[in-house]
């Protein structure tokens, strides 16, 4: 009984020193390929990307963030966090004084090799597709140790697909222009939002092979005359007077979906808002697409 | 000294861009004489000047007290011949200098590398200045000068040299006829020491009071002779057309126009 | 007496060596969290490495930077005899951009990319980009004979390769923000090791510089004339070329393309004493090191904790003096 009682104890032991020692140093490789060896999941984080600020969150982690950048507004926590620059001009210096375990940025940030000469641990993770973000998901799973990230996959996924079952049949399949900004860059078939698009359905009548964000020639439009068009309302201005797009089908038929600028921060950002940016796409699809 | 030429041309051609300036010029220039250079416009003067000194890229050979031009370091060279162009060419960006820096200027060949300026290089800054009667402005920078004071330490840099021949492309631009007097002194001055003077001059009066005069027109030389010489005036009034006459006055040449 | 003369260079030079000190002192004490870091910077280690790894790199660096350029933009002024040159007349600016770009690009794009950007880092891509954008002038000029033809090269370089640089940004849209950042200069990235390139360079620049000034004295009095004055005048003139690419190379390479040191330093220099060009490319180091640390600590104190763009600091203070300086100069009469 007593021996069984000792054995017992002891297993317990090794097994939670085990735990323990999981608990410490292990070894995250980050979207350059470096090695990062942190010694514990890092509890003071601060994000420079608003999408890895939304993963850090929707995996539970959120209270564990010290400082954002100037353009993570979500979830309304971390508004209230201290900011610590836009993607041009991070501050090194704030960020040190927040003396964070663990800095999360985007691979075009400048200030990845000052902060690791400071003896920072910098991850560098950048999600651009569907796959990206689940990956990235995983990834930030694996380095704060909360072991959410398929679960709330799952979620995600789940809401997605509840998305595109909520498109109306008659809207299927139409011909969709998402159009970025007004230079026109559009969104093509292979970027982000190309991928939901696809998800719900929809046709983009910018192919794969013109890469995710092309610049396009306004006459590809209206030649393509797409049945719908999504814009944000900043670059809405002046659509329908460009030369030639009052023969488009959307114009004429008044099928332009405008996003104000939350709701563009939601379509543009790949990261685990997904959901609610299918959710916005099927809502326009419902207005709009039938 | 006085047995070797100070400068031999022989057969010096020149172009300018596409035109032909000078033409197979050869020319005997002997030591410790004063030599003016004088011709219409466009003949080649500031031309044969700068084939002389080195500075333009020229066919032929010219030679400095018998040594091949081309062959001398550039350095010992300068030590030898001192050239001073014609004012008004590029030297705007000199304003900011003083004039003590920029006859100091003319020290360069004799100073070695990142040297600073020694007793003797002061010395001769301080000769030259005095003897065009800058001394007195050495403070101050170029830009507040006139014309005939900015002259005045144009030509100082070139006497600060201290060279055995001197090239001179209308040294008296600007200076008023007491300054012009001053510089025909110095001029003669330096040829009784044993140097070489070379003059391109306009003011026909102060060019026939060199001792020899070479006459150029059309990129030739027409006439090189003693300034005394009747042939020589011959040939001055022929190469102006002879819309001047040379006419002795008060012991000198003077040249009136008719 | 000419001593005067020089005991006037020579109090300039002190007066801006130890206007220097001072602000690098007051450098320490200024950031987004203030001057409490310096007081706490004793028993906070990370205090302490705000205030020694991060402010006072930083305000050397700018020091640094401020030389070279003040430095390029003496001796630009002087191969060119134009008072309005800068140093990245010969293409410079347009070259470092281009090498920040195509680093940018090729960053995230496969694994080998990445290690060459890595390794090389930005502050080296730009420097290439400097100095290879300088070669390229020198070669479509065909050497440093012709002023006017260096001068045209330099435009010609500078604009291709700047729409080069477009080009790859439209490519590639989400590298716009970390170029425009590099285009509008900073000296947030700046740390000892920067410093200590930049002063190795500024050292070799500065004594290289010295040494060929009385090409540029002899240049001042008109081609003709210097040659005359036996210097090896295409020689040295390459030299000085080169000078300059590597001093606005180092420079652009730390702290992005900072605009007006270069042009302003020679200026205000020129505007207290006019003095030959060894004295005064000395006096322009100094004389930008002290502007553009000055106006990295006005960037770093107006708005803090955030910054503004140092480049409008460095316009709005050159710019502003030499105003003043210009409308001092006309109601005197034209001379200075």
């Amino acid at each position: 009984m007593k021996l069984r009682r000792i054995s017992s104890l002891l297993a317990a032991a090794i097994g939670l020193s085990l735990c323990a020692l999981a608990a410490h140093a292990f070894d995250v490789v980050d979207e350059r390929g470096t090695t990062v060896s942190l010694p514990q999941p890092p509890q003071r984080i601060v994000s420079l990307l608003p999408s890895l600020t939304e993963s850090v969150c929707a995996l539970g982690a959120c209270e564990r963030l010290v400082g954002v950048d100037n353009y993570s507004n979500s979830p309304a926590a971390v508004r209230a966090l201290p900011q610590m620059g836009g993607g041009i001009d991070p501050n090194v210096e704030a960020i040190v004084a927040l003396r964070p375990d663990a800095v999360l940025l985007a691979k075009s940030s400048r200030v990845t090799q000052r902060l690791e000469a400071l003896g920072l641990k910098v991850l560098v993770l950048e999600p651009k597709s569907h796959a990206d973000v689940q990956r990235v998901l995983g990834k930030l799973d694996q380095v704060l140790g909360t072991h959410e990230a398929p679960r709330v996959w799952r979620v995600i996924d789940a809401s997605v697909s509840a998305a595109a079952q909520s498109v109306p049949a008659s809207a299927r399949g139409k011909r969709v222009y998402f159009e970025v900004n007004s230079t026109p860059y559009a969104a093509g078939e292979s970027s982000f939002i190309g991928e939901t698009l696809t998800r719900l359905g929809m046709k983009n009548i910018v192919p794969a092979k013109l890469g995710p964000f092309p610049k396009l020639n306004p006459e590809y439009v209206v030649r393509a005359n797409p049945d719908l068009i999504m814009v944000s309302v900043r670059s809405a201005q002046g659509l329908e007077q460009r030369p030639g797009w009052g023969g488009i089908r959307a114009v004429r038929e008044g099928r332009i979906c405008r996003f104000d600028a939350l709701q563009s921060d939601v379509l543009v950002r790949p990261g685990p808002r997904m959901d609610e940016a299918a959710r916005l796409m099927a809502q326009c699809l419902v207005d709009k697409g039938q | 000294m006085s047995g070797t030429p100070a400068i031999e041309a022989a057969r010096v051609s020149a172009t300018l861009g596409t035109t032909e300036v000078l033409h197979g010029i050869d020319l005997v220039l002997s030591s410790a004489r004063w030599t003016s250079i004088v011709g219409p416009n466009g003949a080649g003067k500031s031309t044969l000047l700068k084939a002389l000194a080195g500075l333009l890229a020229h066919r032929g050979e010219v030679r400095l007290f018998g040594e091949a031009e081309g062959k001398i370091p550039a350095r010992i060279r300068a030590q030898r011949l001192s050239w001073l162009g014609q004012s008004g060419t590029g030297e705007a960006s000199a304003d900011d200098l003083m004039v003590y820096d920029v006859a100091m200027l003319g020290r360069l060949p004799h100073q070695r590398w990142l040297a600073a300026p020694s007793a003797a290089d002061r010395d001769a800054v301080e000769r030259a200045l005095r003897s065009t009667q800058a001394w007195d402005w050495r403070d101050r920078p170029l830009g507040q000068l006139s014309g005939g004071e900015r002259q005045r330490v144009l030509l100082a840099r070139a006497l600060a040299v201290e060279a055995q021949v001197l090239l001179m492309d209308e040294p008296l631009a600007n200076l008023d006829p007491p300054h012009q007097a001053d510089w025909m002194q110095t001029a003669r001055a330096l040829v009784a020491g044993g140097r070489t003077v070379v003059s391109v001059l306009h003011e026909l009066p102060m060019a026939l009071a060199a001792d020899e005069m070479v006459v150029m027109d059309k990129g030739r030389v027409v006439h090189h002779g003693g300034c005394d010489d009747p042939a020589t005036h011959t040939a001055l009034e022929q190469v102006f057309d002879h819309r001047i006459r040379v006419h002795r006055v008060a012991d000198q040449w003077i040249a009136l126009p008719k | 007496m000419h001593s005067a003369h020089l005991r006037r260079v020579v109090l300039l030079g002190a007066a801006l060596l130890v206007l220097g000190v001072a602000l690098l002192l007051f450098g320490l004490g200024i950031g987004s969290t203030g001057f409490e870091s310096l007081l706490a910077a004793r028993h906070d280690p990370v205090a302490l490495q705000i205030v020694w790894d991060i402010r006072l790199p930083r305000t050397l660096g700018a020091w640094l930077a401020g030389a070279l350029l003040g430095l390029a933009g003496a001796v630009a002024q002087g191969l060119f005899r134009n008072p309005l040159a800068d140093p990245y007349l010969l293409g410079s600016a347009s070259g470092a951009s281009l090498g920040v770009a195509v680093a940018l690009m090729l960053f995230g794009g496969s694994a080998a990319s990445t290690q060459w950007v890595m390794r090389l880092g930005l502050t080296g891509a730009a420097f290439i980009g400097a100095v290879l954008a300088v070669l390229l002038t020198l070669t479509l000029a065909r050497g440093v004979q012709q002023t006017l033809r260096l001068l045209l090269a330099g435009v010609i370089v500078g604009v291709v390769l700047g729409a080069a640089k477009d080009l790859i940004t439209i490519a590639s849209a989400d590298i716009l923000q970390a170029i425009q950042g590099f285009i509008l200069g900073s000296t947030g990235l700046v740390g000892w090791s920067a410093c200590a390139v930049m002063g190795a360079v500024c050292a070799v620049c500065l004594l290289a510089a010295w040494a060929l000034a009385p090409v540029l004295d002899g240049l001042a009095l008109g081609e003709a004339t210097a040659r005359s004055l036996g210097l090896p005048f295409g020689a040295m003139r390459a030299a000085l070329v080169v000078v300059l690419a590597l001093a606005t190379g180092a420079a652009v390479a730390q702290t992005g393309l900072i605009a007006f040191v270069g042009l302003a330093a020679p200026h205000l220099v020129r505007s207290a004493v006019k003095t030959t060009h060894a004295r005064l490319i000395v006096l322009a180091a100094l004389m930008g090191g002290l502007l553009l640390m000055a106006a990295d600590l006005l960037a770093r104190w107006l708005i803090a904790p955030q910054e503004l763009p140092v480049g409008v600091l460095t316009a709005v203070l050159g710019g502003s003096y030499l105003l003043w300086l210009m409308h001092r100069r006309s109601s005197r009469g034209g001379l200075s």
